[in-house]
């Protein structure tokens, strides 16, 4: 029985969905020509994620200096269109996956924050590697898990069976998922990635963040692949807490082979630096729920 | 400015202040920046005081130049090094080092048939350091039964950290990030005081040792685990580079060294592999 979990997800008729919004937009940008205009109306049709999409532009993670953006045009020439494309899909992810019930909450909780901390820690690299990935990194970084919810809504005591596993016996979490649910959250996130139609970058960086050799966006999975490690690395984990050694690690090759500069970075000034991104994840999770939205999940 | 002030202080020149910082620096390794010298002026002000003396140019040629500068050293050391510690000190890297290091370093051993454990608290100060290994290492061993050699080296250059060590009689300041059941099983209580149990004190070895003396160090061998915590701070980046390059010689192949929470040996030695704990780093040598 364990074997068919995917394909028992694939029937599974009331998988959640992306707002109609996101997904327009999402095809939107493979346009060439896309209009700021066009972008904003689009937007627009979905009045509280508009409201939302403001708010995170005026958040300290986006704002630039003390100019408050007050309209959705500004805030597509501020933070530029791609930047935009970013917001609109990780708030309407988020809103498809945070509100269903589920009984552990600490686990959705730790889910949450690994997934935030990865892509703030993914962008605080990029940075340091002068990647310009423009924000994408961000978005990869916060779903690059995704499988791992739709796991625990559909195969809730399977996959408390593996989070657990993986825990105590020190174990990465594909493996004992692999063991208890006959599947990994790799497959099913790309299966997820794939039928939302998320961008290709998106969909591989889902299924290959532990193998990031195999990917065709190389580069942004090993991206993400490290920025998951150095999450766990600051206790920001949603499953195993095993020690590793970077410069070892599949993704720091593949980043070298792309000639970034992996051995310059200081990595032991980052892991300090990020030991203090709790705060920025919390902060970020308060901007993008809604007051109602956390008592639902708490209910 | 500030003249009654500073006739009733002893006032430290910036060319005293080099003297003594060089000297204090080829002694031990401590560098005292220029920005640390009103900490250099305090602690040393006590020393001034101690022997009678008025100024600092006075003292600098007592450390050179008298008959009992050794000893004087030594109590120089006392005062210019913090012993600020406390046992279970940054909790990940204690629990890196009890669920992680010393079942991998365990299994090991195990596999070559080999049962000797060897482990080194270089600048341990009052000892809660080394206790805090040796009882996080009958935590781990309990179930191994107790044959296995054990022996924690514990050395530090102050003398009265060392005594304070040697009577291994603790306030509950010292103990405050000690989980009850530990305290309940490892300590006995005397009045407001604890006293680490026999069975712990007993597998530390306490030693003078300056961690400058090179040949000294060099002949430290055969370690599996070090921790060397909050010590590196007092040296500049060559005597690091040097005192770093020994501690990696004094490790066993597959062996750690711990350096303090948010000390980084980036620029100081590239012979170590990091490894990334939960909330902790490590140093191995492979
Ligand atoms: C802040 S304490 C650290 C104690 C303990 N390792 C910890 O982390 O809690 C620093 C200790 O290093 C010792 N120390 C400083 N320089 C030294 C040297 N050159 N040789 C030996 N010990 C030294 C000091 O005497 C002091 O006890
Ligand atoms: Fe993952
Ligand atoms: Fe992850």
């Amino acid at each position: 029985m364990k074997d068919h979990v995917l394909d028992r997800i694939r029937n599974i008729d009331d998988l959640p969905t992306l707002p109609s919004v996101a997904l327009e937009v999402l095809s939107l940008a493979h346009q060439s020509d896309v209009t700021i205009q066009s972008i904003a109306e689009s937007i627009h049709r979905d009045p509280p994620l508009a409201a939302k999409v403001l708010r995170m532009a005026n958040s300290v993670f986006y704002r630039r200096g003390d100019r408050k953006v007050d309209t959705l045009h500004h805030a597509i020439i501020f933070l530029g269109l791609a930047e935009i494309i970013n917001i609109t899909t990780s708030l309407s992810v988020f809103s498809a996956l945070k509100s269903r019930k589920t009984q552990e909450v600490s686990v959705r909780e730790s889910f949450w924050d690994h997934s935030v901390a990865t892509g703030l820690i993914a962008r605080h690299i990029d940075k340091k590697l002068g990647m310009r990935t423009m924000g994408r990194e961000f978005v990869a970084g916060l779903l690059h898990d995704i499988g791992k919810i739709i796991l625990d809504q559909y195969f809730h005591q399977e996959f408390m069976a593996a989070y657990n596993m993986s825990i105590e016996k020190d174990r990465p979490m594909y493996e004992t998922e692999m063991e208890m649910c006959g599947t990994n959250h790799m497959e099913v996130g790309y299966f997820i990635a794939q039928k939302w139609n998320l961008p290709p970058y998106l969909a591989d960086v889902v299924l290959w963040h532990h193998q990031p050799s195999q990917a065709s966006s190389r580069e942004m999975a090993a991206l993400i692949s490290m920025a998951n490690l150095l999450a766990k690395a600051a206790q920001l984990s949603c499953g195993d807490r095993m020690s590793f050694v970077l410069a070892d690690q599949e993704a720091w090759k593949v980043l070298k082979e792309r000639g970034l500069p992996v051995d310059e970075l200081d990595i032991e000034r980052i892991t300090f630096e990020m030991e203090s991104i709790g705060d920025q994840v919390k902060s970020y999770i308060s901007t993008v729920m809604e007051p109602s939205d956390k008592e639902q999940d708490n209910g | 400015m500030d003249e009654s002030l500073s006739s009733s202080c002893h006032k430290m020149t910036d060319e005293t202040f080099i003297l003594l910082r060089d000297f204090i620096y080829e002694q031990s390794g401590i560098y005292f920046g220029d920005n640390k010298k009103g900490q250099l002026e305090a602690r040393l002000g006590l020393r001034l005081r101690a022997n009678n003396l008025a100024d600092y140019d006075k003292y600098y040629y007592l450390l050179k130049y008298d008959p009992n500068a050794a000893r004087e050293l030594r109590s120089l050391f006392d005062s210019v090094t913090t012993n600020e510690t406390s046992f279970f000190r940054s909790p990940p890297q204690i629990q890196a080092f009890q669920d992680k290091v010393m079942p991998e370093v365990i299994s090991r051993k195990e596999k070559q048939s080999e049962k000797q454990i060897r482990l080194w608290s270089a600048g341990c100060s009052t000892g809660e350091e080394p206790y805090t290994m040796g009882i996080v290492l009958r935590q781990v061993l309990n179930d191994k039964g107790t044959s296995w050699d054990v022996k924690i080296v514990a050395s530090d250059i102050s003398e009265k950290a060392l005594r304070s060590a040697k009577a291994a009689v603790y306030s509950d300041y010292s103990l405050r990030s000690v989980p009850p059941e530990i305290k309940r099983e490892f300590f006995l209580s005397e009045g407001n005081a604890y006293r680490i149990i026999e069975e712990v004190r007993n597998l530390v070895d306490l030693q003078y040792l300056n961690l400058n003396d090179t040949r000294r160090i060099q002949i430290m061998k055969g370690f599996d685990v070090i921790f060397c915590r909050n010590v590196l701070i007092y040296f500049d980046d060559e005597a690091k580079k040097r005192f770093v390059s020994q501690l990696y010689d004094c490790l066993n192949h597959g062996g750690y060294l711990f350096i303090g929470h948010s000390e980084s040996l980036h620029n100081i030695s590239r012979a170590f592999k990091l490894v990334h704990f939960p909330g902790a780093l490590g140093y191995k040598k492979e």
